[in-house]
């Protein structure tokens, strides 16, 4: 029990940026819980516990990473009842995430249908209705945690195509699943307990046999047999291989195939795919987080300053970002045109998919000295603002005017971001941006 | 005489058509301190990680404290520490976060003692480890794997990046570890000269197995250098049995041999008429002859 509180708490509090965020979440949490039983209510007022809800959300968004080095490390298979108790701790997490949007929900509802509380004393069936309610939204946050943790751990830890492809693949079922379930209304305690119930028990007994399962693979693995997620590129510029931006075509194929199978499942509001592949793009660009410290070898065995190196990786980057982005525009006017999608949200899409792609790629170019404060809110206020856009054009009529200014924003955000990469660069130590040693010992 | 810490009987380890190791035979008892020496890619990783169970066997069977190592027990596992080769810290956590962390899964943390190291060794606990040398995270990864107080310590290249100081006092940690007579430890190091101060038992992996296994002063016995004196005819003609390598210069000749016994010595006087002197060798002499 100790170690599982040790763990949980060390998800919420490890950063001072965790740290913040954790608290912060909870203090916005509380005083929307005195905002909504004590003044009158408008939609505005939700922003508070939204906010809350996110920052405590993304205040332990440290748990993947942890969990995921834990796991992947000899440590926790001689940590006595190791990955049992990592598992609990993971669990406990999700519900500690999904505790404040269930509790939240039944105060905002009776607020918002009559503000009186005194109703759910006279009313039974409407204390049964939030109680049950209260039962649904946490249990469906639970789903929708663990889906969104699950995302972050591929994407985080897996830092090749492999990662890149399941996260995208969780990151679709995200989208898709959840939201057509708050569209329908089709959600119940027991079946979201059913989902629950049956997601954990797969994923549990899978992660709990995971180094055997691993163990007996290593011995079935014939020799020569080039496996998903290695490079076995050989061929192609030198900056591009040792760079990684040599072949573009499989981080494509891992974008095609989500692509593929959301269109399968349904996915059909304009609004959810220009937020889905905004993500994407975002994500695409995302991949020049690892620059910096695989242009130490380009830079000892060329003879280009640093600013000379700055622009060959740009280059590099763009080769091959490009291709990617390509696709997704292809993608965008393709479906576009086949289920007819509003000329307005084309038209504000398009950029938006390039503003994507161009802002993540400075982004991760800025990452000279690992991912920093300065980066972290960059990167969660680009996001914030690219999944903006699609949510005001889902609006019957939305407001083309405040798009064209967000998007604006985030053009000039982006020279300023290339100014600031180019300028860190010129700078650059590789003393303070040392290869992940995960990735070092995985190679070795 | 007490059970032995590590067991394995004919254990064997290929990847693919690869053999790593093979029908490797042995015990570690209580108080043993085995040096496992052993050339780039000899499968020294392989054999501990074997020995704990992170990687089935291909052939035979290994057990640690009487157990499957495959299949070890929460209670034994808290008798076991061990150091990999690449430490396994979290970049994001202080210090002190990444021992509170790992203590918290033992029942018997001796934060007393972690205390105490801390201050000896210079690792500040509220340090990020990501801003820790390499040396400082080796230190770390040390600490946390002699915290529990293990019964069986088990070290893959411990002291790689340490700096002489700090080896001198992870190799004082260690004898005092082992001085009590409970423990074992089993480390692999290219340090030739820390294996001989330490460990009270070698082991030397070669082409996949035990080239030899026991104690140092066995090995220093068995494989010395022979100086031998004689007619330049006799010394060509002269086979001798376990030899590792030759040089002749005229009427003098030395050779290095791998099972040697007195018996040799005045065999070789008796048949040839030769003058033999025996000349032991250093642990990195011996490690160099059986490698050639």
């Amino acid at each position: 029990m100790r170690a599982i509180a040790r763990l949980v708490y060390s998800y919420f509090t490890s950063t001072p940026l965790t740290r913040a965020l954790s608290v912060g979440g909870l203090v916005l949490c509380a005083a929307s819980l005195l905002v909504l039983t004590s003044l009158p209510q408008s939609e505005h007022m939700l922003a508070v516990a939204y906010a809350g809800l996110l920052a405590f959300f993304l205040g332990s968004a440290f748990m993947p990473l942890m969990v995921g080095k834990l796991s992947r490390g000899h440590a926790a298979r001689l940590l006595p009842h190791g990955r049992v108790k990592l598992l609990v701790s993971m669990m406990l997490t999700v519900a500690l995430v999904a505790l404040p949007a269930g509790l939240l929900t039944p105060f905002a509802y009776v607020a918002g249908v009559s503000g009186k509380w005194s109703d759910l004393q006279r009313n039974p069936q409407l204390l049964d209705f939030t109680i049950n309610l209260g039962w649904v939204i946490f249990t469906s946050s639970c789903i929708l945690a663990g889906w969104l943790y699950l995302a972050m751990y591929f994407i985080t830890s897996q830092r090749n195509v492999a990662g890149f492809a399941k996260g995208l693949l969780v990151v679709v079922i995200i989208i898709v699943v959840p939201t057509r379930e708050v569209n329908d209304l089709s959600a119940t305690t027991s079946s979201n307990l059913l989902k629950l119930a049956v997601a954990w028990l797969v994923f549990g007994g899978l992660y709990l046999v995971w180094p055997r399962l691993k163990g007996a693979m290593a011995n079935w693995r014939i020799p020569g047999l080039p496996f998903f997620g290695a490079s076995s590129r050989t061929s192609g510029r030198e900056v591009d291989l040792i760079l990684g931006t040599a072949n573009p075509w499989v981080y494509i194929a891992a974008q095609v195939v989500p692509v593929f199978i959301a269109t399968f499942t349904g996915l059909a509001s304009a609004a959810i795919w220009l937020y889905f592949l905004a993500i994407m793009s975002a994500v695409t660009g995302a991949v020049s987080g690892q620059a910096a410290e695989r242009s130490r070898a380009l830079w000892l065995r060329s003879g280009w300053s640093r600013a000379e190196l700055f622009a060959q990786v740009e280059k590099s980057f763009w080769r091959h970002n490009s291709f990617m982005l390509g696709v997704l525009l292809l993608l965008m006017v393709g479906m576009g045109s086949y289920s007819g999608f509003p000329t307005s949200l084309l038209a504000a899409g398009l950029p938006l998919l390039i503003l994507g792609t161009v802002l993540s790629t400075y982004l991760g170019l800025m990452i000279t000295r690992g991912l920093g404060w300065t980066e972290s809110l960059l990167g969660i206020s680009i996001m914030l603002a690219l999944m903006a856009v699609p949510l005001l054009l889902q609006a019957q009529n939305p407001n083309l005017v405040l798009v064209a200014a967000i998007e604006f924003k985030l053009l000039l955000l982006s020279l300023v971001l290339r100014i600031w990469a180019r300028r860190r660069w010129t700078h650059i130590d590789w003393t303070q941006c040392r290869p992940s040693r995960v990735a070092s010992a995985r190679n070795a | 005489m007490s059970d032995p810490a590590v067991q394995a009987s004919h254990l064997g380890k290929a990847f693919g058509t690869r053999q790593v190791l093979d029908d490797l035979s042995f015990e570690v008892a209580p108080g043993d301190v085995i040096g496992v020496l052993g050339k780039n890619g000899a499968g020294k990783t392989t054999l501990l990680e074997l020995m704990l169970g992170f990687t089935p066997p291909t052939a035979g069977t290994v057990s640690v404290f009487g157990q499957a190592s495959q299949q070890l027990s929460a209670g034994n596992k808290a008798r076991v520490g061990f150091v990999p080769q690449q430490d396994e810290l979290i970049d994001q956590l202080s210090v002190a976060d990444q021992l509170k962390v790992i203590a918290s899964f033992y029942p018997h943390w001796d934060g007393e003692f972690i205390d105490r190291l801390c201050g000896e060794w210079g690792v500040n606990p509220a340090a990020r480890i990501k801003s820790l040398s390499v040396g400082e995270r080796q230190k770390l990864s040390i600490l946390l794997a002699f915290g529990h107080r293990p019964e069986l310590l088990v070290l893959d290249e411990p002291v790689a990046s340490l700096d002489p100081m700090a080896r001198r006092q992870f190799l004082e940690q260690l004898v005092e570890a082992s001085m009590d007579g409970n423990s074992s430890v089993i480390f692999s190091s290219h340090i030739v000269s820390d294996i001989e101060r330490l460990a009270n038992r070698i082991w030397i992996l070669k082409d996949a197995r035990l080239a030899w296994q026991g104690d140092l002063d066995s090995l220093k016995e068995c494989v010395v250098r022979l100086h031998i004196r004689g007619g330049a005819e006799t010394l060509e003609a002269m086979a001798i049995s376990g030899e590792l390598s030759r040089r002749r210069d005229g009427d003098f000749m030395t050779v290095v041999v791998r099972d040697f016994t007195p018996a040799m010595q005045a065999d070789l006087r008796g048949r040839h008429g030769v003058d033999v002197e025996v000349e032991s060798l250093g642990l990195e002499e011996i490690f160099l002859e059986l490698h050639r």
